[in-house]
């Protein structure tokens, strides 16, 4: 059974997580001016349809780029010695140092509660269309799974084979990667709430609502 | 000539094969790799011959931008695609040339690249030339009765060819990946057929133009290696090439040159009228339509020796080298063991002139490529990813290896195949005077070559080594 | 009356009379005010006498104040009068006009739509010693002095529907309509059936709807006004204010739509709108004023109802009377006793025989087609202004003859032709039979059959068929740098090169398909040939009618920078050898707004189509609406253009829309909304009201992409969707499967 009072302690110990800024592709590199200690914040809106603050801007091509916060937080290092400089692909440009938010914490407290279903392989993984369709349409707790049925897609080498689902009856709680991306094996991939945790779920989110307090 | 700095617009194999020629010819070269491809024996070669200056990290190999952006960081003047990503895209040629700073791109010119990139406009610019090309429609049909009849046609012409079996292929024009596809066996379901493809066309291409087509079973893949020079008017070829051993999606596994050997084998048809007669109609045709840099004119050959124009690989292959080592320019004496067509692509590319004539060019001997491969030939060739342990061959002058992995170089480490690209290994071509002595080294080769490791689930690691081995012994059944 | 009361009353009239004026010094309302609380401060040591007179000295004087305040009373000042609690609203009018009444539209909060009120009222006559009942369809906004659930009179598209719905109930009944105009402006939702294509199928539907309909403006909010106040006679009461945009939303848009406007900023624009009553008078928009009572109308004015009671019998009766020819007697006493008698002495009945109906509808197309004449600019010269005319006429005969007279004739003979045709054919069959079936097995395939197999077809066209498809390629595509997609982060675009993008790609990106806004000349000769048209009333140029502080600058600057003298366009080209008359919305003319320059090009157009019998094709290349600086010039177009759309469509033609980029308010809320046959090229945006004006009128958030292309399809506003390389294709399939009887091309 999960400890979620302990769980809780150990993250109180450590409550950051620091977030590495990539330059995402080659380009050259412009501060906007923000100092280590600076605050910035992820995407925000509604519907996030508003972005976070921005941090720098990467013209590649005469095509200025903005590249924005992902998340709320404190600016930490900065790689200064890049301004202005041509930069390859995946440079380190700043860290920020996020504080867990609620949702954060239930997540990664759920990680450990929930069923885990993972790669069996390195390699890029995709829902099947239907299933794709269904999460676009309501959401991923809207599937709900049954063991054997086709959920993946494993593209490896430019060759793709279907990967059927194996484990308890339930519905998909969270997705722990992006379609598209390399998955180590062994990574999770989803994780399934069965029918019988959802008051442990429940607990967890009381919980969590409870004793967590954000901090900005 | 003044200097180049080419950039290397490619990985692996092709990647090192290009930066020893740039370094052969005395240019400068700029590698690039993504983050997943560090290891990779390009990189590490360029690391050796260029130092770290010439080496840059993109965030992918297809994006065009990434690419432009380190040659203009780097102040490269040329860039090289090799084959694959952007080798017959022409409007990254197109780019290169009228960009604000542009490059050399090293390859035909843009408007080549995109008329013979086509398959419909290249069958129809070789028909307005004469060159035999596979019957059926050269544009899309719209009109049902028209292609009705078109069908009619094909089946009567494969009667006439005492074709018992005769098929007729229906695709959508606008279509590929083997989608919007059908074989036809007799005119009664055509109709049907054909609707269903203009219908499937209609409504996930929104295009309905069709194409009718004869297919052909059971033929001979002959590739014609041209080289041509900047402004069109000379142009030369390096022979024929036969690529039929295929492995299941009709992968490429085994290249012999010449493409036939009337010397040593015995032919239904008068196989040296064939080489000559595809040969010819493609220096033709490279002549014709301006082409300007080295490419591969592809054909199919019918049983009864009717050669049949397929497409036109408007770039380097990967079986360039097989061309390469049975061709031999009178007064270069450097080309004695074979041309380094990539070298001359690269001559070619930056403009200079091919600098002899068809006469001068005299092939010799035969050629084998193997390509070396992490599958499993037994399991539907699919793709095997883990970690090479021990990779080593014996050298010989006869034998040429090319391997971007670099546990094959002195000192090498083991090296984990990336599963992002495709999971060839290694080249190896091997030469002999007669088809007799090429096969006999090939063999050679083949059993003494040492490739070891596991797989991503601890078993010993498969490759196509035992296939090819096998299908050596059968090479000459063509 | 009890003097507390009365004192009551006057602090009432008071504060009423400090809203109106807002926070303006007045001399008048200080006085007021002084008075008042001098009078409070003496009162309780006041005898009953004294007190009573004392209040009605100062009754006096506030009657005399209002009187003088009345006209002091600046634009600003109506619109806060019209908004006022305290203002007469439809209940009032139902209750104190009308005789009796049923209300059929919903009971207050109990309504599909509370901010509209549908009644069957009844109004009695006289008709010598008898009374006769006469009914009426009373369709208005109901702003129920503040009643939270009324939203202002901010009316939804299922609001409009239903009002929509008793209008056609009214013409079944042959009853004539009276629609109260009390509305800020249409709630500017997009759920089905969606504010801009309700509005449009209103104005469509009363254009030619066959019975008379009195509208009486207070609050004339732009669209959604129009919505029910397309009519054959348009009162308005003195202290109203009719108007293309609240002058707040203007003062916005004119200072930049970031911050909140200034209130000077606002009471300046109220003023260059020409918002009152008399400037809607004067500028022929409203047929007359009915006086109010200083400082305007609220329930406790019972003179003013029944004066109201007589404007709107009076003008029921003259759209009665102008539609059918009236009994030569009642017509004198009519005309002599005109403003003086009580209009309901003489009886005049309002049921249309079938012909005043038809003359009904034509007299309220004139009547439109006749408005805003004078506010654009038409430099045609006289000669020209005459051939054309001549043409004109010259052609409604041509086409009379080779389409009505002669067309039926061919058309049964060469039905007769193809009769004896397939008799012929199928005795022939009978014959061959047998031989076919002799025959037997394949035939035999002809030499030069089996050669086409190998040799080129179609030689004349060349080898090479991958030269460059478009006509005109953006000048955008000249520049060496790279574009990012909008939807990399959804779809994993890359980059796109300029000159790749603007030039083969026509804009769209090569990965994910979305379309990046194209010049409008890229349509005009890629899509709509136009380099082989033939343009038309170029001389007719876009102008400054009300006077717009400064706006004539910025116009002269549009003319120069686009080169356009409005922002309309209009042609006739051949489609794949389909002659269409095409009219052009192009976005860099001030937006694409439209204004009277426009309305009247796209008339023309319209009717040019009509009498040449060609399909109409409106391609709106991006509208941000009606041109606020025009005022009700502006918004009188949308009436105007749909009414002429209305005409052509029941003459027969096929008229389609096409939306690009972002097409909103006015435009799509009458003329393109009308359209049975409406496309948007894909990532176009279609609406009401674009996302700031929501987040300024509403308060609320837009979700992302609520107005694109995607969403109005789903939300069955438009037809389809087509990528902007096909259209041509697409356009031309259109033509030759859709749209009326008149398309004699085919």
């Amino acid at each position: 059974m999960l400890n979620v009072k302990e769980m809780l302690e150990e993250l109180k110990a450590s409550p950051y997580e620091e977030i590495e800024i990539r330059t995402p592709h080659t380009g050259v590199v412009q501060f906007v001016g923000l100092k280590a200690g600076d605050r910035v914040l992820g995407p925000t809106g509604k519907w996030n349809e508003k972005p976070g603050t921005l941090l720098a801007n990467l013209t590649r091509e005469k095509n200025k780029k903005p590249i924005c916060a992902t998340q709320k937080g404190a600016v930490t290092d900065i790689a200064a010695e890049l301004e202005g400089k041509f930069v390859e692909a995946g440079e380190r440009l700043l860290t920020i140092r996020h504080f867990l938010s609620k949702e954060e914490v239930i997540a990664r407290i759920l990680k450990k509660a929930l069923h885990l279903f993972c790669a069996p392989e390195r390699a890029k993984y995709y829902f099947v269309p239907e299933i794709d369709a269904k999460i676009k349409a309501g959401g991923e707790q809207s599937v709900k799974l049954k063991d054997g049925m086709e959920m993946f897609f494993v593209s490896r080498m430019k060759r793709e084979t279907p990967l059927a689902y194996s484990g308890p009856e339930g519905i998909i709680y969270a997705v722990y990667f992006q379609q598209g991306d390399n998955v180590d094996g062994g990574q999770p991939l989803i994780g399934v709430c069965q029918e019988a945790q959802l008051s442990l779920i429940q607990d967890v989110v009381s919980r969590v609502q409870g004793e967590w307090e954000e901090q900005d | 000539m003044a200097a180049h700095r080419i950039l290397i617009a490619n990985r692996g194999e092709i990647a090192m094969r290009i930066l020893r020629a740039c370094v052969g010819l005395g240019h400068e070269f700029v590698c690039v790799h993504t983050a997943s491809d560090a290891a990779s024996g390009h990189v590490r070669l360029a690391r050796e011959l260029g130092g770290e200056q010439s080496l840059r990290r993109i965030r992918s190999y297809q994006d065009a931008n990434e690419l432009f952006a380190v040659a203009d960081a780097c102040e490269a003047t040329a860039v090289h695609p090799g084959y694959g990503f952007f080798a017959e895209d022409f409007r990254f040629a197109r780019r290169a040339e009228k960009r604000d700073r542009p490059l050399i791109f090293i390859g035909p010119s843009w408007g080549v690249i995109r008329d013979l990139g086509d398959k419909i406009n290249t069958k129809r610019i070789a028909r307005s030339l004469a060159v035999p090309t596979i019957p059926g429609s050269d544009r899309p049909i719209f009109d049902e009765m028209e292609a009705v009849e078109l069908a009619e046609a094909i089946f009567a012409f494969q009667d006439e060819q005492g074709i018992t079996e005769g098929c007729v292929l229906v695709k959508a024009s606008a279509g590929g990946g083997g989608m919007g596809i059908e074989e036809v066996y007799d005119l009664d379901t055509f109709r049907s057929v054909y609707r269903r493809i203009r219908n499937y066309a209609k409504r996930n291409l929104s295009d309905e133009g069709v194409l009718i087509e004869q297919r052909i079973f059971d033929f001979n893949h002959l590739e014609v290696q041209v080289a041509a020079e900047r402004g069109g008017k000379n142009a030369v070829h390096f022979g024929t090439r036969n690529c039929s051993v295929q492995s299941l999606g009709r992968q490429k596994r085994i290249e012999v040159a010449p493409g036939f050997d009337p010397a040593s084998l015995t032919y239904a048809f008068d196989a040296g009228a064939v080489l000559d007669s595809i040969t010819r109609h493609s220096v033709h045709m490279a002549k014709s339509v301006g082409y300007d840099n080295v490419g591969t004119w592809e054909w199919i050959v019918t049983p009864k020796g009717e050669p049949f124009l397929m497409e036109v690989n408007t770039r380097i292959q990967v079986e360039n080298g097989v061309s390469g080592v049975i061709a031999r320019i009178d007064g270069r004496p450097e080309t004695s063991g074979g041309v380094d067509i990539i070298s001359e692509q690269i001559r070619l590319g930056l403009g200079e002139p091919l600098g002899y004539g068809q006469d001068e060019v005299r092939l010799e001997g035969v050629g084998i490529e193997y390509r070396i491969i992490a599958e499993d030939p037994a399991d539907r060739f699919t793709p095997c990813l883990g970690r090479i342990e021990r990779f080593a061959w014996k050298e010989e002058p006869w034998l040429r290896v090319y391997t971007q992995v670099p546990t094959a170089l002195p000192g090498g480490e083991p090296y984990d195949i990336p599963m992002d690209f495709d999971p060839n290994l290694a080249l190896a071509i091997v030469w002999g005077a007669d088809l007799a002595q090429a096969m006999e080294r090939g063999a050679e080769f083949l059993k003494g070559l040492v490739l070891t490791g596991t797989d991503t689930a601890g078993q010993p690691l498969r490759t196509n080594i035992a296939f090819l081995l096998a299908r050596t012994e059968t090479i000459l059944h063509f | 009356m009890d003097i507390d009361k009365r004192t009551q009353q006057l602090a009432g009239r008071l504060a009423y009379i400090r809203d109106i004026f807002g926070p303006r010094e007045n001399a008048s309302v200080a006085m007021l005010k002084h008075r008042l609380e001098e009078f409070l401060a003496q009162a309780p040591g006041l005898g009953m006498r004294e007190l009573s007179q004392q209040v009605a000295r100062l009754e006096e004087l506030f009657s005399l104040l209002e009187g003088k305040l009345e006209n002091e009373l600046c634009p600003m000042d109506r619109v806060r009068i019209v908004r006022h609690p305290q203002r007469i609203c439809l209940k009032d009018i139902l209750e104190n006009v009308y005789d009796n009444y049923t209300e059929i539209g919903g009971q207050d909060e109990w309504s599909i739509d509370p901010g509209i009120i549908i009644a069957r009222a009844t109004i009695a006559r006289r008709m010598g010693k008898k009374t006769v009942h006469q009914s009426v369809m009373v369709i208005g906004q109901e702003k129920g002095h503040g009643q939270e659930f009324r939203n202002g009179g901010s009316i939804k598209p299922w609001g409009n529907a239903n009002a929509l719905y008793y209008m056609r109930v009214a013409e079944v009944e042959n009853i004539p309509i009276h629609t109260y105009v009390f509305t800020p402006g249409a709630f500017p939702v997009e759920d089905y059936p969606g504010a801009a294509q309700q509005i449009a199928k209103n104005l469509y539907v009363m254009a030619g709807l066959k019975v008379p309909i009195v509208s009486v403006f207070s609050e004339g909010g732009s669209g959604g006004a129009e919505a029910i106040a397309l009519a054959d006679r348009r009162l308005m009461l003195s202290h109203g204010y009719y108007s293309v945009i609240s002058p707040e939303g203007a003062a916005a848009i004119e200072g930049g739509l970031k911050d909140k406007a200034s209130p000077e900023l606002i009471e300046r624009c109220a003023e260059r709108l020409k918002i009152t009553a008399f400037d809607n008078l004067r500028l022929g928009f409203i047929d007359r004023v009915i006086q109010e009572p200083p400082l305007g109308a609220r329930p406790e004015h019972y003179e003013f109802f029944r004066e109201l009671r007589r404007e709107v019998v009076r003008a029921t009766d003259e759209v009665v009377h102008q539609a059918q020819s009236l009994g030569p007697l009642r017509a004198l006493a009519m005309r002599r006793k005109k403003r003086t008698a009580d209009p309901q002495d003489i009886f005049v009945r309002w049921q249309l025989g079938a012909k005043a109906r038809h003359a009904l509808v034509e007299q309220r197309y004139a009547k439109f087609r006749d408005m805003s004449r004078s506010a654009f600019l038409d430099n045609r010269a006289l000669g020209v202004r005459l051939s054309t005319a001549l043409a004109r006429g010259l052609w409604s005969v041509h086409s009379l003859l080779t389409h009505d007279l002669l067309a039926r004739y061919k058309k049964r003979f060469s039905g007769l032709l193809e009769y004896v045709e397939a008799e012929m054919r199928a005795l022939g069959q009978g014959v061959g039979g047998p031989f076919t079936l002799l025959s037997g097995g394949r035939r035999g395939v002809p030499p030069e059959t089996l050669e086409c197999l190998t040799t080129l077809s179609c030689p004349e066209e060349g080898a090479c068929r991958l030269d460059d498809v478009w006509v005109y390629v953006s000048p955008k595509s000249r520049e060496d740098r790279t574009l990012t997609c909008p939807n990399t982060a959804t779809h994993g675009c890359l980059d796109l090169w300029a000159p790749d993008l603007f030039g083969e790609f026509a804009g769209v990106c090569s990965h994910c398909g979305h379309h990046f806004p194209m010049e409008f000349h890229w349509y005009l000769y890629n899509v709509f040939e136009f380099a082989q048209a033939y343009e038309f009333n170029t001389a007719i140029e876009a102008g400054n009618p009300l006077e717009y502080e400064g706006f004539g600058l910025k116009l002269a600057e549009a003319k120069r920078a686009t080169g356009l003298a409005s922002s309309c366009i209009t042609f006739e080209a051949k489609l794949d050898g389909i002659s269409t008359v095409v009219a052009v919305l192009a976005s860099p003319f001030r937006g694409g707004t439209v204004g009277a320059a426009e309305g009247e090009k796209l008339i023309r157009a319209v009717e040019r189509a009509r009498i040449k019998r060609m399909p109409f094709i409106m391609y709106s290349h991006g509208t941000a609406g009606i041109r606020i600086q025009e005022g009700t010039c502006g918004v009188i177009q949308m009436p105007r253009v749909t009414m002429a759309v209305r005409r052509y469509i029941e003459a027969g033609g096929l008229y389609l829309v096409l939306y690009d980029t972002n097409s909103y308010a006015g435009p799509v809320a009458s003329f393109l909304g009308c359209s049975p046959y409406q496309f948007a090229v894909r990532s176009s945006n279609i609406g009401f009201a674009g996302p700031g004006v929501i987040r300024e009128t509403t308060g609320m958030d837009v979700p992302p992409k609520y107005h694109r292309a995607f969403s109005a399809l789903s939300r069955g506003h438009i037809q389809g969707i087509w990528d902007r390389r096909d259209l041509k294709k697409n356009l031309h399939q259109a033509l030759l499967t859709m749209g009326g009887r008149n398309l004699y091309y085919r």
